[in-house]
């Protein structure tokens, strides 16, 4: 009766064994779910120096306690792993249903261990759980993937979550694809499961999810349902989609244009979200539970899928040059379809394209290229030719050829598609945020350039470090809970801390909430740390602490590190090294 | 596409101001449009002048009269004017004005 599915199973692919234990109550208290219970339980069972794509990495699929309870945007569910992208302790988080159907087959997390001899899917029914053989699902896409379980145990209500062939491949940014569409995304949590020949999660049941009070908690939902949909932004995510932000990214003179050389790219409005919305949109889509419904259905000249949204919209888009909007849909199919972050294959791709304009890698590739694109795209989902060194990322690629600088990338993650020397927030976030090159571990977009919950100045680097920091520990929260980190733009830290306590009953306040993201990013911290990353790590490429940008309001800017670093560190209550101190340490319950 | 009709203050100089549209804006007013005003314009003439041409504009840009709605961004030449001075942000001939109805995504 509070709000948790009660068990979690953990597999042993080595053993080919499973075993289902209680949820325990301190990790409910202490990290709530989702991020919280994956980075917990990874740093628990996982010695620091494991080699992510080794038999001794771990791999943890959790929801958490908002997940499937009917709490509007309540759908999330996180997967998290060391990453064999950035050596990070890392997270990637999915929406969909999958989430709420694991909950629904009885489990808040699943914790894989070990390598199995041969490929093998979980399959969660109703309390239990089992491995069953996948030798016949190897080599398939995603869609085909879901489909043959979907067929085999002739339910249509199971859910899956599973890796395409470039997972198979180990493909360093290899990704998770639950309902054939949505992606936990980043940092090759894709590749783990291929390593492991775990081609997929299968969930099916119809387990009740019973909250603390649920009296108190309808009270709470209602006006959080109130607050979503009266608010213009989130009706704009209604309306538009993610890619709504292409104009205004554009518009502000920070839209990263071909591989972050400029950042204003001249046809954005054919890729823009009104575009999408005038020409292929056939209708929008959400969640579970969503009242929002962001994603977007296309259909156009026999092609049918979801998206794109705007990371690989811009990705795919302008910062390969392309304004070609089918072309850049194409391409995202087929990285769901594969199972391929859409940010990193696409950003490696613009990598390449600077790379050849440059005269330090021969080949025909050339910005603006679609049809180029398009075919490298598959060349990495498969590992062909030249998309074989692509498969290793924008950075190692670039520094096999002696230009690492080129590589967009933060804790060699590529960076997602944002100028930081035009949003001097957003850059110290995602220089400093413990999962590599991001933007929703902590998204200064939305005070920086849209403006809420307050317009901060994006030019100025002064009192950006609490914000940063806020922002940080409060979506490490969120993410923890099971809600749509969309949820933000209409919520505030006592919506959250209201949601959880009446589903949990656990005595969450603001500050609680607040406390436990704090925890839970420390952890992922102390982790990295242990791992060998560093102040040093903390950064971005170089061209963006270097080299102003050349047009528009922010023409002359550079992403200002120095004036940010040390003051976010000492808010953290880090020292100049950015090591938690044994006092934050001990203050966290992390000693 | 939209070309205003051109005016003449007393000294006689006038310029022309951009002003673009986007999202559920575009429904209630052109995409684009080229405006002449009077040296000493500033936004709030501007808005003031779109309002006029456009009937359902008002309501979606100010919550009250002289207040913006929460999260509507108006950025000249790609800075966002609460950073500039605000509705009194004073235009400039071959300025750009764009205008972001709340939006986000991510
Ligand atoms: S807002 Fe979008 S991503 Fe979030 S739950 Fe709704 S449809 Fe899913």
């Amino acid at each position: 009766m509070d709000g948790y599915a009660g068990n979690m199973v953990f597999v042993d692919l080595s053993a080919g064994t499973v075993a289902i234990q209680p949820t325990p109550l301190d990790l409910k208290r202490e990290y709530l779910g989702g991020r919280g219970f994956g980075i917990r339980l990874l740093t628990d069972l996982v010695d620091p120096q494991t080699e992510p794509l080794s038999e001794k990495n771990a791999v943890i699929f959790a929801s958490g306690p908002l997940t499937g309870t009917g709490i509007p945007l309540g759908s999330r569910y996180e997967v998290s792993t060391i990453s064999p992208l950035t050596g990070t302790a890392s997270s990637a988080n999915s929406g969909g249903v999958f989430g709420w159907k694991m909950k629904k087959a009885g489990f808040d997390a699943v914790v894989v261990t070990g390598r199995s001899a041969k490929p093998v899917y979980l399959l969660l029914d109703n309390g239990k759980a089992e491995l069953r053989d996948a030798a016949h699902l190897w080599g398939k896409t995603t869609g085909q993937t879901t489909d043959a379980i979907v067929e085999e145990l002739g339910d249509k209500t199971v859910r899956v979550s599973c890796i395409g062939p470039s997972g198979e491949k180990l493909v360093r940014f290899a990704c998770i694809i639950n309902e054939k569409t949505r992606a936990a995304g980043r940092g090759g949590m894709g590749a783990v499961l291929g390593f492991k020949n775990l081609k997929a999660i299968a969930a099916r049941g119809d387990r009740p999810i019973e909250v603390a009070d649920e009296a108190r908690l309808d009270v709470v939902k209602e006006r959080v349902r109130a607050k979503i949909q009266e608010n213009g932004i989130e009706q704009a995510l209604h309306n538009y989609g993610t890619a709504v932000l292409v104009n205004i990214i554009n518009e502000n003179y920070v839209l990263p244009t071909r591989n972050f050389q400029t950042a204003r790219f001249p046809n954005a409005e054919n890729v823009s979200g009104e575009t999408i919305a005038k020409t292929i949109l056939k209708r929008p889509k959400g969640c579970y539970a969503c009242i929002v419904q962001c994603g977007r259905v296309h259909e156009f000249d026999g092609e049918a899928g979801e998206g794109p949204e705007y990371e690989p919209d811009w990705a795919f888009g302008p910062d390969c040059g392309i304004d070609d909007l089918k072309a850049v849909v194409r391409a995202n199919n087929i990285c769901n379809e594969y199972g391929l972050d859409a940010i990193s294959a696409p950003a490696t791709i613009a990598c390449l394209m600077e790379m050849v304009e440059k005269g330090y890698v021969d080949h025909p590739i050339r910005f603006g290229d679609a049809a180029g694109m398009l075919a490298l795209v598959k060349q990495i989902a498969t590992r062909e030719g030249i998309g074989d060194e692509l498969a290793e990322g924008s950075y190692r690629f670039a520094e096999k050829y002696g230009h690492p600088e080129l590589s967009m990338s933060s804790k060699k993650q590529e960076l997602p598609a944002y100028d930081p020397r035009g949003i001097q927030g957003y850059g110290l976030a995602t220089a400093t945020s413990v999962r590599g090159g991001d933007h929703v571990y902590g998204y200064m977009i939305s005070p920086e350039v849209l403006g809420a919950p307050e317009k901060l100045d994006p030019y100025v680097t002064e009192g950006k470090a609490q914000w940063v920091k806020t922002f940080q520990d409060l979506t490490a929260a969120i993410d923890a809970s099971g809600m749509c980190l969309f949820t933000s733009f209409a919520l505030d830290a006592q919506d959250y801390a209201d949601l959880i306590a009446t589903t949990t009953g656990m005595p969450i306040d603001t500050t609680e909430l607040l406390r436990i993201g704090e925890r839970i990013w420390n952890l992922q911290k102390l982790f990295n740390i242990k791992r060998g990353f560093g102040r040093s790590d903390d950064t971005l490429p170089a061209r963006l602490l270097n080299e102003p940008l050349q047009e528009g309001a922010p023409k002359g800017q550079v992403w200002r590190r120095d004036e940010m670093l040390d003051e976010y560190y000492a808010l953290r209550g880090w020292d100049t090294d950015g090591i938690p101190t044994r006092e934050k340490v001990e203050e966290l319950g992390l000693a | 596409m939209v070309e205003g009709g051109r005016e003449t203050n007393r000294t006689g100089s006038v310029m022309t101001v951009t002003v673009k549209s986007f999202a559920t804006f575009r429904e209630v007013m052109e995409m684009q449009i080229v405006l002449p005003f009077p040296e000493g314009a500033t936004v709030r003439t501007l808005l003031a002048d779109l309002t006029s041409r456009f009937d359902r504009l008002d309501e979606q840009l100010f919550a009250a009269p002289g207040t913006l709605r929460d999260f509507v961004n108006i950025l000249k030449n790609g800075r966002n004017i609460d950073f500039l001075a605000g509705l009194e942000t004073s235009l400039e001939d071959g300025d750009v004005i764009a205008l972001f109805p709340p939006l986000a995504g991510g």
